[in-house]
């Protein structure tokens, strides 16, 4: 337990090193096109960090993680909505019904393996955005949450302002991120990796493949219901596209772009594709055309995430000295 | 719920009959995209997200061939041979690369090939939707079946996909080329060590599994419009008959079609506000109680 | 380049308030008056509704050029940023905050449709800048009071006067050949679902006897409509109101006469008369009711015709229902800033606000940005008949605007919005 410790301070530090970092940065040149991306990055790589811990860690390909994403929106915007709940208690709401549909989805999910699991996730991602399409009352169908969500100050934070808005998120996710990777080093992070790589071995160890599995779904779940506070927050309110298909995808994209197998591949993964997608948008009407090009050099052409790439070419080169 | 419509229609012949004929009609435009999707799952463990698109590229080529030569037969086999090629370019220059890879990355190059090709065919055909209109020649009244309603040009598209459907069964059953493509969808190895070049077999399958998609999109044209991202729904259907029959089955994605196509055509009459949902609950259901779907053979 | 820029004028732009700072900045910071007006177009340029959002491109690089060509504002010319949100609610709430923060746009034109209008809506709510939604016609955009703030307008037609003059229309329709057997097939989305109850109510306001046998919504985008026609021909109404639009309605109708459903039956398509579907449509049935879209020959007069035309020999096809929309909105836009004489965000919306101003597509020669919702009035509303040729609609009857000013004061009444 020692060497947790140990790793826990070092998360710690570097994790306040990066706040600062970004904090500094931000509040310096304190331009708002800047302070959009830091929200957005938070948010995306939060994302696709939580889709990690099922994909890379566990071994899982789940194909409908933006269903927490969107249970965490529509969740915290409809308490907030009432005008009833601050800040802090609605997004701790909204984590546990996150958490909550995560544990309801696993349970049925996590038994199945493979093509079938990530059809099942799927399954239930797309019957969340039918839901939401046909709850018009609660939902408003598919023009999402109207009339913005409020955002009371709270602890002197007014999350009203751009840059206290991009504070908190980045706050968010390198939160997330310290706690995610405690998780990933910690004995029930090794028993995935476990599961992944040898799940004969695990069973025979007498590790239950379905309590563990389901726990990283939940987790994992948790996390993405954390990004998908951020997005509401971000665009102040909550669409159904925040449910489809598209946005599994895309966080899929992002973790294949960074790297699985390193833990802040999908944290990269996150930015390039921010960058990616902005600046395509920006200079062309063919997004899909320079996007899918873009996509097949990267997965042809390295097979694996930029960070996997370069951490393997480091090491190659390392073995090759020695 | 309109559940009293539901048992007024199904206790009335000419309304079992226009919603039967209609069922069944959808069902099979919607086999022949799905057949060829669990066609190359099946051989090649490919799961082709891609598939929509080349029903989308489908009705484009066969679009443009009936505007060349005002055939509709001309148009179809335009649709399919044009899609075939396409899908056997897809399969040789960047599919084959990642044969073996895991699903993640199989989603990720079918994923970029949806994105190209709905920007290909924009800037091909522009971002108007278009139409075909059935052709003067098709253009007949519909046939009256005790008091039910059978459009000419339906009884047509039913008796083609039928017979393509029963050519497909043929093909796979009968032929020697069908028996090694089973075989290699049991044991690759085994094939290869037969002597069959299975990088070819491969390309072939693939290629006809392209080719049933655009033949669907090709005779669907006429009814229906054509225009760039028609593939999305067109995919997530299949897919869903695809899971619910069994990945890799063809008679499974038979039945799955079917059942999908009269819970579209009696669903609109007993649950019109369910009838999306209810092909998730279905699906969902297949996965939690059978996983391998109704025909299927692998475990799960 | 504009990640450059943005990091000179952010230094003094105040974060929170950063709405009215961050647009009048580039002015103040480098007080050239050559420098030009940017706006910020979030649209859909990708997918399925593609046509609809170069359409909307086209008539307004028409409009912008003309404007500029005339000299701008003193020198200034206006710079359109057109950017595609694929149709994602988010990504157009994206793309409205970079334009105005990142691009130092002064202005949005936001060409969404509904659902990422309101989007974009909830964006400029916080930054404070004036935004024209060009293509928005859910009703509650503007009539809802929560809805409704300083700096947002609509120019677009709107849900409940379709729906008031449509059910006026087919009322007098009703009446002349006793139809009361009503079914309905429109899209399953807010709008489709809106519209549908509005002109159902108003045609029960206006003949009580109608009934409404049946209903049934295919999915935004549904492939094939053979389930919900068959529906229909089960219901054999006398009369069938829909408000499917574009490719999803070319789809309908072709599927619909092959199973011989509009036969004998009345068909009233609010969407009907577009260039674009009435083109795509092969063996348009003749006599069906429509309301009209973009019409060349509606309202037929001069200028009309001559935008038409110009659109068709730029861009060889015809214009849309989100056309006419956009070339209003840069109109009403630039109109202002010439009455202005500047950019100043306050004195732009306050000039809107109220504003009449001549337009080939007003019921009589002119259109108002009504003061008390900031929403376009006045233009054309007509239904007519289909024939299969150009100019493929006939019979048109104009919309009276007085029975729609009262009928919509009720219903906001009703709602509790007035």
């Amino acid at each position: 337990m020692r060497g947790l410790a140990d790793s826990l301070r070092g998360d710690l530090l570097f994790g306040a090193l990066a706040f600062a970092l970004l904090a500094a940065v931000d509040l310096g040149l304190g331009s708002p096109g800047l302070l959009d991306f830091t929200i957005r990055f938070a948010t995306f790589a939060l994302l696709a960090l939580s889709l990690n811990l099922l994909i890379g860690v566990t071994g899982l390909v789940s194909f409908g993680h933006a269903a927490y994403f969107a249970m965490g929106a529509y969740a915290f915007g409809l308490l907030m909505q009432t005008g009833a709940w601050s800040i802090p208690a609605a997004l701790v709401a909204a984590l546990a019904a996150s958490a909550l549909f995560a544990l309801v989805v696993g349970a049925l999910c996590v038994r199945l393996t493979e093509i079938y699991f990530a059809f099942l996730t799927l399954a239930f991602q797309m019957l969340l955005h039918s839901v939401i399409l046909a709850w018009i009352p609660l939902t408003g169908g598919d023009q999402g949450l109207m009339g913005g969500i409020p955002k009371p100050a709270f602890l002197g934070i007014d999350l009203a302002r751009q840059d206290h808005l991009a504070l908190f998120s980045a706050f968010c996710l390198i939160a997330s991120a310290v706690i995610l990777r405690q998780v990933v080093r910690s004995p029930f992070g090794a028993a995935l990796r476990m599961l992944r790589d040898n799940p004969d071995r695990a069973a025979f160890l007498g590790l239950s493949v379905f309590r563990y599995r389901l726990g990283a779904f939940v987790i994992a779940g948790t996390f993405a219901g954390l990004a998908g506070v951020l997005m509401s927050l971000y665009v102040s309110g909550a669409f159904p596209s925040f449910a489809f298909w598209t946005t599994s995808g895309e966080a899929i994209f992002m973790i294949m772009l960074g790297g699985i197998s390193v833990f802040l591949g999908p944290i990269v993964g996150a930015a390039l594709f921010i960058l990616l997608n902005d600046r395509i948008t920006a200079l062309t009407d063919h997004h899909g055309l320079y996007m899918g090009a873009i996509l097949l050099v990267l997965v042809l052409g390295l097979r694996k995430g930029l960070l996997d790439f370069l951490v393997e070419a480091w090491r190659e080169r390392k073995e090759r000295r020695s | 719920m309109e559940l009293n419509e539901l048992l007024d229609c199904v206790s009335t012949l000419s309304c079992v009959v226009t919603q039967v004929s209609a069922g069944l009609t959808i069902g099979m435009l919607l086999f022949l995209v799905a057949s060829g999707l669990t066609l190359i799952f099946g051989v090649l463990g490919l799961v082709n997200f891609a598939h929509g698109s080349f029903y989308m590229v489908g009705a484009y080529l066969a679009l443009a061939g009936y505007g060349a030569t005002g055939s509709f037969i001309v148009a179809v086999a335009f649709g399919a041979l044009g899609v075939a090629v396409l899908g056997l370019l897809c399969e040789r220059l960047l599919l084959s690369r990642i044969y073996g890879a895991d699903v993640l990355m199989q989603l990720l190059v079918c994923y970029a090939i949806v994105l190209i090709l709905d920007d290909v065919v924009k800037i091909v055909w522009g971002a108007d939707f278009l139409s075909m209109g059935v052709p003067d020649s098709l253009r007949q009244p519909p046939f009256i079946v005790a008091g039910g309603i059978i459009p000419y040009f339906y009884a047509i598209l039913f008796l083609v996909t039928a017979a393509i459907a029963l050519l497909l069964a043929w093909g796979m059953g009968r032929t020697r080329f069908g028996r090694t493509v089973r075989a290699a969808a049991v044991n690759p190895a085994m094939v290869a060590a037969l002597g069959v070049n299975t990088t070819a077999l491969y390309a072939v399958v693939f290629a006809i599994g392209a080719m049933l998609a655009g033949a669907a999109g090709a005779l669907s044209a006429p009814i229906r419009s054509v225009v760039p991202g028609a593939g999305v729904s067109i995919l997530i259907e299949s897919f869903i008959v695809t899971v619910i029959g069994g990945m890799g089955s063809i008679g499974g994605a038979l039945a799955a079609s079917l059942i999908i196509g009269l819970t579209r055509s009696f669903g609109s009459i007993g649950f019109p506000l369910f009838v999306e949902g209810m092909m998730f609950v279905i699906m969902a259901l297949v996965l939690l109680l059978k996983p391998s779907g109704l025909a299927g053979r692998r475990g799960a | 380049m504009a990640q450059q820029r943005n990091t000179g004028l952010g230094r003094r732009a105040l974060l929170g308030a950063a709405g009215a700072a961050a647009l009048a900045s580039p002015n103040i910071a480098f007080g050239q008056s050559r420098q030009p007006i940017k706006v910020g177009v979030p649209t859909i340029l990708s997918g399925r509704v593609a046509q609809l959002g170069i359409s909307s491109r086209n008539a307004m690089q028409m409009e912008v050029e003309r404007f500029n060509a005339a000299g701008g504002l003193d020198g200034r010319m206006i710079e359109l940023i057109v950017r595609d949100s694929r149709g994602t609610p988010a990504e157009a709430a994206r793309l409205a905050r970079e334009m105005i923060s990142s691009d130092g746009c002064e202005f949005i034109l936001d060409c969404e449709p509904s659902s990422g209008g309101f989007a974009v809506h909830e964006v400029v709510r916080e930054t404070g800048t004036v935004t024209l939604h060009v293509n928005s016609e859910t009703s509650s955009l503007s009539a809802d009071p929560r809805q409704r703030f300083w700096n947002a307008f609509r120019v677009a037609r709107q849900g409940i006067h379709d729906s008031i003059a449509g059910g006026a229309y087919a009322a007098s329709v009703v009446r002349a050949r006793n139809l009361r057997r009503w079914m309905t097939v429109s899209p399953d989305y807010a709008y489709g679902r809106d519209t549908t109850a509005e002109f159902l109510e108003y045609l029960r306001h206006f003949v009580p006897e109608v009934q409404v046998v049946g209903e049934t919504w295919p999915r935004l985008f549904q492939p094939d409509y053979t389930e919900n026609i068959t529906r229909l021909s089960q219901g054999r109404p006398q009369a069938i109101y829909s408000c499917l639009w574009a490719g999803d309605l070319v789809t309908f109708m072709e599927q619909a006469s092959i199973f011989g459903l509009l036969a004998n039956t009345q068909f009233f398509g609010v969407n009907l008369a577009d260039y674009t579907t009435l083109q795509q449509i092969r063996n348009l049935p003749r006599g069906a009711h429509s309301g009209n879209r973009y019409l060349r020959n509606f309202p037929d007069v001069p200028g009309n015709r001559e935008f038409a035309a110009e659109y068709n020999r730029r861009f060889n096809t015809f214009p849309t229902n989100w056309s006419w929309q956009s070339a209003t909105a840069v109109r009403l836009l630039t109109t202002a800033l010439r009455e202005v004489g500047g950019t100043s965000p306050r004195a732009v919306a306050e000039k809107l606000r109220g504003m009449t101003i001549e337009s080939p597509f007003g019921a009589d020669g002119r259109v108002t940005m009504r003061a008390e919702d900031q929403t376009l009035v006045g233009y054309a509303i007509g239904w007519g008949t289909t024939i299969s040729a150009d100019p493929f609609v006939e019979n048109m009857q104009t919309a009276d605007w007085n029975t729609i000013f009262r009928l919509e004061a009720e219903w906001k009444r009703a709602k509790g919005w007035l």
